[in-house]
């Protein structure tokens, strides 16, 4: 067992748990935030992407020690007071969405990608979402959206 | 043609929308699959890792089958559990589960079964090539004429290869069973396509132990494109099986590498293709195709897929004289299934193929060539269906006009004799005849009901699932619009074997087809009966007559008449259309091909929704196109692909630009949508390839390593006849 004590979504979190669990299971199974998803459970899909101290990572790929102090971003954080973020308009925009199980890891790159880089180039984006897969979309809105979203910082 | 916002939409986008694994029950324990690792054999004995409590775990194998272990399937051959023999890899031989899914986990990990070998068939040429191998009822479709090919015409004989391709739904399979022992009532949340399916394969296995099976679908169904068409029918009764013996809930998620080698995939393919052609007219004057499929270790559903497969073999070409032979083979691999295109992308594959090498062979640009011999109205398929329309050729005019086609077919040439890495274009057609094939529709007799409430808000009960494919907004679109009536006014119900009537399962590109046009119909029924010109107004005034329950089936147009045993008639109401050119850059250095742009034209009659149609168009092209350059399994059941690492599924790097255009869209009807995309663009890579460096390959998909091989052929043919 471990006592971790980190950050999730602006909050402070002590909590205690079997050290073999992974950033995904603490997030799902202890917190209660199921809007991270498990697409594969080894780091090929992306589904269960958070932000943590800044960088995108495969939450599944995380384990418990490793959050220690970390701060910690899902999606749950992004609607503030029921106003989705620019980034979720723009998804919404474009039709991104189709099963949805990719979605909530897409956004949350995108958004690491945005904080980091308010302005990059197609082919940044490109890279920023190589390690996202969707079966559903063909990935075309979903770059759209995030070009889209890019604009509507620019112009906030 | 309105762009209505996706009724789900924002809680996907929040987190909160539930897919299967986020749903949990009290007192909840784990399930998992333990599946032979041997491709066919006797087993002879189980041994459980030491230092575990036995006690604490639940296990279910053939011998606690209550009712019957043969899982409800258009063939019922495929057991849900081996008993003592396993005919393939990832058969399920026991389910367990335990309260701690991690250790659950471990133990089938640690688990050893020992087998008898028996001799197996695993790979797809072994399967295909061995006419001994074929079993199952063999179809054809003779328009043949009884004459001689005249001896002018030119023949060509090639056999064409497709490999399996995997779904690669994102969210694994899954299934919760909850046995309600005071009821009988066995409750299944199922991620799935079809739940009056599983409804039947639940109630299969537990037999008379049980009064019924309630199938409830998770909000979300994180993808399925035919993956969840008949596999979760198997997986829910084993949950079942496992709840009812535990007297627990029980949750089974497959991980993924599970999930990749032990459910269904597209069937493997050999089509054999034997053409005549009129070198002086250019028209294909006689044809014969012998149509395989790799059905795997069981038959299940392969028929089905067989028959479309038959139904679609020759592609949209009028040929007076033709012969179609479809039979399936047997192999020690899982049983193949659905997936999106069912067995048409496989013939398109094939013919849209053999039809580049006639032309090149005959000096003729493959789009003159196409136009020369395609459908007119007038013409006929082999069936004898008449061809009623000329879209598909519209479709392609549209496509070779937006592409530029003519032109870069011209500047590549120039191109490519200064460069070593090559640029081609390419092009195919396909169709997809929608709905279920011939009489189907009739026997599924689909009913939906509406519910009016007294605040005029509608409810749709469907068992249609939504699997991201928008199906559930565009339903209550084609409701709401035809009556004008306030969209926020209109909810549809999360499809429920007790709540929702069986409107058939969402398959076959028959939700939109045939369950959309029906409730656009059926609101004009209403509106009729009623006599309103609004809606909401008319209940206002008319309280005491609601809340109402009205009730609708569909009826198959009278000209769908179709000869199930001699393959002749009408075998679909309509077909989608289709037509795609495909650019490429081929990189010599490293037997590489990049896809630069893909261009498709459909026509899918009125487009109801026009961002979720586009969006499907384009998540199907670029599956497609997967199909033709990178998707496929190097030794099926060998457990060589364990996931996303092995199985190259494309990324945001490896995106042409993909451009989808819709014509024909003032139809009054709604066509199949679903998997038209899917069917064409794989030869359109093919013959691009072929267009840029004048090979020829005729096994998908063109992946490197094969590229490579076939380079090497053509320098050594070209050496030898150098020497010589
Ligand atoms: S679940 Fe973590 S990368 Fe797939
Ligand atoms: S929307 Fe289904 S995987 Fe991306």
């Amino acid at each position: 067992m471990i006592n971790l004590k980190f950050n999730v979504n602006g909050k402070d979190v002590e909590i205690t748990v079997d050290d073999s669990l992974r950033l995904l299971d603490i997030l799902r199974d202890e917190l209660g935030l199921t809007g991270t998803k498990e697409g594969c459970g080894i780091g090929e899909c992306g589904a269960c992407t958070v932000i943590m101290n800044g960088e995108a990572v495969n939450s599944c790929m995380i384990l418990a020690e490793q959050v220690q102090n970390a701060k910690v971003e899902t999606v749950e954080n992004l609607e503030k007071n029921e106003v989705l973020s620019k980034l979720q308009d723009a998804f919404l925009d474009n039709g991104a969405i189709q099963c949805g199980f990719c979605t909530t890891g897409m956004l949350m790159s995108s958004k690491a990608l945005l904080d980091k880089n308010p302005t990059p180039s197609e082919e940044e984006i490109k890279t920023a979402l190589e390690g996202n897969l969707c079966r559903c979309t063909g990935y075309v809105p979903i770059l759209n959206s995030v070009k889209d979203a890019v604009k509507k910082y620019l112009h906030k | 043609m309105k762009s209505i916002r996706k009724i789900d939409a924002i809680p996907k986008l929040n987190g909160s929308w539930k897919f299967l694994d986020d749903y949990s029950y009290k007192g909840m324990i784990h399930g998992q699959l333990l599946y032979s690792t041997c491709h066919h054999g006797i087993i002879k004995q189980i041994h459980f890792p030491d230092g575990y409590d036995l006690s604490e775990f639940t296990m279910v194998s053939a011998a606690d089958i209550p009712g019957e272990n043969i899982v409800p399937e258009p063939v019922c051959d495929q057991p849900y559990m081996a008993d003592k023999e396993v005919f393939h890899f990832g058969q399920v031989i026991m389910g367990i589960a335990h309260p701690n899914r991690k250790l659950l986990r471990e133990f089938i990990s640690n688990t050893s079964i020992e087998y008898e070998e028996l001799p197996a068939i695993t790979d797809i040429k072994e399967c295909l090539d061995n006419e001994k191998n074929a079993f199952g009822r063999e179809l054809t479709i003779d328009h043949r004429t009884g004459k001689k090919p005249d001896p002018n015409w030119v023949h060509h004989h090639k056999i064409y290869y497709t490999p399996h391709q995997e779904q690669a739904y994102l969210e694994p399979q899954g299934m919760i069973a909850v046995w309600q022992p005071k009821d009988k009532i066995m409750f299944v949340r199922a991620t799935c396509q079809c739940p009056f399916f599983v409804k039947e394969g639940v109630e299969a296995i537990m037999g008379d132990t049980i009064k019924e099976a309630v199938i409830e679908t998770s909000e979300g169904i994180g993808g399925a494109f035919g993956g969840k068409e008949d596999f979760p029918n198997l997986l829910a009764g084993i949950t079942s099986l496992l709840s009812y013996k535990s007297g627990k809930p029980v949750k089974i998620v497959l991980d993924r590498s599970d999930d990749i080698q032990i459910t269904t995939k597209r069937h493997p393919a050999r089509i054999e293709i034997e053409t005549w052609t009129d070198p002086k007219t250019k028209k294909i004057m006689k044809i014969d195709i012998d149509y395989r499929l790799d059905a795997g270790a069981y038959q299940t559903l392969s028929p089905v897929v067989l028959a479309r497969g038959v139904l679609h073999a020759i592609s949209g070409y009028s040929i007076p004289d033709a012969f179609i032979r479809g039979r399936l083979f047997h192999s020690n691999t899982p049983s193949n299934g659905a997936f999106r295109g069912f067995g048409a992308p496989q013939a398109f594959a094939a013919m849209e193929a053999h039809i580049d090498n006639i032309a090149s062979d005959l000096k003729m640009n493959p789009y003159k060539f196409r136009k020369i011999n395609l459908f007119k109205i007038g013409d006929e398929f082999p069936t004898t269906q008449p061809i009623l329309e000329d879209h598909l050729s519209n479709c392609l005019e549209r496509v070779i006009d937006k592409s530029n086609y003519s032109k870069k077919l011209k500047e590549f040439k120039e191109w490519n004799k200064t460069h070593k890495d090559k640029k081609g274009i390419g092009i195919s057609i396909g169709y997809h005849g929608g709905g279920y094939t011939g009489n189907g529709e009739k026997v599924l007799n689909s009913e939906v009901k509406v519910v009016i409430e007294k605040d005029a808000i509608v409810k749709i009960y469907v068992s249609n699932t939504d699997m991201g494919q928008g199906a559930h907004t565009t339903l209550a679109q084609m409701f709401f619009e035809a009556i004008d009536h306030p969209r926020e006014k209109c909810r549809i119900q999360l499809p429920n074997t007790s709540k929702t009537p069986n409107s058939g399962p969402t398959v076959a590109s028959r939700t939109i087809y045939i369950i959309g046009n029906l409730l656009r119909k059926f609101a004009f029924k209403i509106k009729d009966e009623l006599g309103f010109e609004n809606l909401e107004g008319y209940v206002a005034s008319n309280q005491n007559e609601f809340p109402r329950e009205f009730r609708m089936n569909f009826v198959q147009d009278p000209s769908v008449v179709f000869d199930d045993e001699n393959y002749v008639g009408v075998a679909y109401k309509d077909y989608s259309w289709a037509a795609c050119v495909t650019e490429i850059y081929y990189h010599a250095d490293t037997y590489q091909i990049e896809l630069t742009k893909s261009w498709s034209v459909m026509d899918i009659g009125k487009v109801v929704n026009q961002k979720i149609a586009t969006g499907q168009a384009e998540g199907g092209v670029l599956q497609g196109l997967a199909y033709g350059l990178c998707e496929f399994f190097y030794k099926p059941g060998y457990g060589r692909m364990h996931g996303f690492t092995d199985y190259a599924l494309p990324t945001t790097m490896d995106l042409p630009e993909i451009d989808v255009e819709f014509i024909h869209n003032d139809s009054p009807i709604a066509k199949g949508l679903g998997e038209i995309p899917m069917d064409f663009p794989a030869p359109s890579v093919r013959n691009a390839f072929h267009n840029a460096t004048g090979i020829f390959i005729n096994e998908y998909p063109l992946v490197p390593e094969r590229i490579y091989s076939y380079m090497q052929r053509a320098t050594d043919r070209h050496r030898q006849t150098q020497t010589v």
